[in-house]
């Protein structure tokens, strides 16, 4: 498998900037109002991170969201009831908060390193564009109609319920489309939360009650590829994607889907 | 009757004065214009206007008068009855063999956008970029179903360009809805989104 990369390197420092905007709120809110009202900030802080991901569980069903909300909701309950005064220094409490680091640690880290927590937004566009070789850009922001499946409507909850699970895309659902939202890494909870703007700018393949499958690319998303790839192309080679991991999902062979995207090693990060 | 001479038409018959004019037509033998201004307390140049207005249609004949004075010219109605009669099949874009096979793609860096709809699979508007310098601006054109899944299905930019006959097709747009696909192409032609290219 060619393991030239069709996407530009992840650059997005928005997810980090976010989870490091702790240490400076804390540091001011320690500075300006004490020690105790600091580490309150900071555990109010890590109980919002812990809702955040306890609805993104919500949302797609992925068991390593529930994780990081249990990891969420220990350390601030950990922040909350530490004395900082001898808090730290008392034997029980450090033991909870090094068995907690401990647990927590290896699971967070054993979660990213199989991917489990990963949005495979760019899996999905590197998969996309694997067998693309033809250079023509050619972008239009109108959708593209790929071709038509037959699926029931429980066949079609179940395979919006995997990829979800598997963060593979995010499912929209109205009464006669589902819509399947790419998501890459760092752009979940803007995704999640609405703060992206509407769903149907971003990148989506639908598909119709009547089994008509369409597929639009957001401009910012093709911009992503080094190369202006043939845009027409892109788009078929993007719904013949997902109609392919839906016949595998058929099957039974869900898995061979993820296994496609983990065989690409992109940084488990980005 | 054509639209132009209808609409010359109308504009005379939508003057304030045109009916008083018209009376006083009817009633004269002959009349002329500085008559027919002071009679209604009109510019002598307002009635002049719509009196030659007239007889260019044919409505009235002018006779040259030549007295003493230097000549004028007195006006005499022709007919005593107006009737519009405009054939509107007249503007109906036929579609033609030609037309229907014209073979066209979205031209690349169109810079349209197009809004798609939430609950089906076509397109509702495009919002274009019509004038020109400063004076750009955004203009948004709302499109009827048929033609809204026509313009989902056009060949994107260096996608192989299909027939109009074939896009309509393959949009599921039936046939005697041709003219206003055919507009709509001759539209988004005008203004850059779509090229036709040698069959």
């Amino acid at each position: 498998m060619s393991l030239i990369r069709k996407l530009k390197p992840d650059r997005n420092l928005t997810a980090l900037l976010v989870y490091l905007s702790i240490f400076p709120i804390f540091g001011i809110a320690s500075l300006v109002f004490g020690i105790h009202t600091g580490l309150t900030v900071l555990a109010v802080f890590l109980f919002g991170f812990a809702l955040l991901y306890l609805y993104a569980f919500i949302r797609t069903g992925n068991p390593a969201q529930l994780a990081v909300c249990a990891d969420g909701l220990f350390f601030s309950f950990m922040l909350l009831i530490l004395d900082p005064d001898t808090g730290w220094n008392t034997r029980e409490y450090g033991m909870a908060y090094f068995f907690g680091i401990l647990f927590f640690g290896i699971l967070l880290v054993a979660l990213v390193i199989t991917r489990k927590f990963k949005w495979r937004g760019r899996e999905v566009f590197e998969l996309a564009a694997e067998a693309i070789e033809e250079i023509g850009d050619g972008y239009t922001s109108r959708p593209r109609p790929v071709g038509k499946v037959e699926y029931s409507q429980q066949e079609m909850r179940e395979y919006t319920k995997f990829l979800s699970r598997h963060l593979i895309a995010l499912p929209f659902l109205t009464s006669k489309n589902t819509t399947l939202v790419i998501v890459k890494m760092g752009e979940e909870f803007g995704r999640l939360l609405g703060l992206s703007g509407d769903y149907r700018d971003a990148t989506w393949v639908n598909f119709d009650a009547d089994g008509n499958v369409s597929v639009h690319i957001a401009q910012k998303d093709y911009l992503d590829y080094r190369e202006p790839l043939a845009f027409d192309q892109l788009c078929t080679s993007l719904g013949n994607l997902f109609i392919d991991f839906f016949e595998l999902y058929k099957k039974g062979e869900g898995i061979r889907a993820i296994d496609r995207m983990d065989n690409l090693k992109l940084p488990v990060l980005s | 009757m054509d639209f132009q001479t209808a609409a010359k038409y109308a504009s005379l018959l939508s003057r304030v004065y045109a009916e008083d004019i018209f009376a006083l037509l009817v009633n004269y033998q002959a009349i002329s214009a500085s008559e027919v201004a002071t009679r209604l307390d009109l510019h002598i140049k307002t009635a002049q206007d719509f009196l030659e207005s007239l007889a260019q249609l044919g409505v009235l004949t002018k006779e040259e008068i030549l007295e003493k004075k230097r000549p004028y010219f007195r006006y005499i109605l022709n007919q005593t009855r107006i009737t519009l009669d405009i054939d509107l099949m007249q503007v109906k874009q036929e579609p033609t063999h030609n037309s229907l096979s014209l073979i066209i793609r979205e031209r690349e860096n169109a810079g349209a956008r197009f809004v798609v709809a939430r609950s089906e699979d076509y397109i509702t508007s495009v919002a274009i970029w019509a004038g020109e310098g400063r004076e750009r601006q955004e203009r948004k054109i709302k499109l009827t179903t048929p033609q809204g899944r026509f313009l989902y299905h056009l060949p994107f930019p260096k996608a192989p360009p299909m027939s109009v006959a074939g896009i309509m097709q393959k949009a599921g747009v039936e046939e005697h809805l041709a003219p206003e696909i055919l507009d709509l192409v001759q539209l988004m032609e005008k203004y850059g989104v779509i090229e036709i290219l040698p069959k």
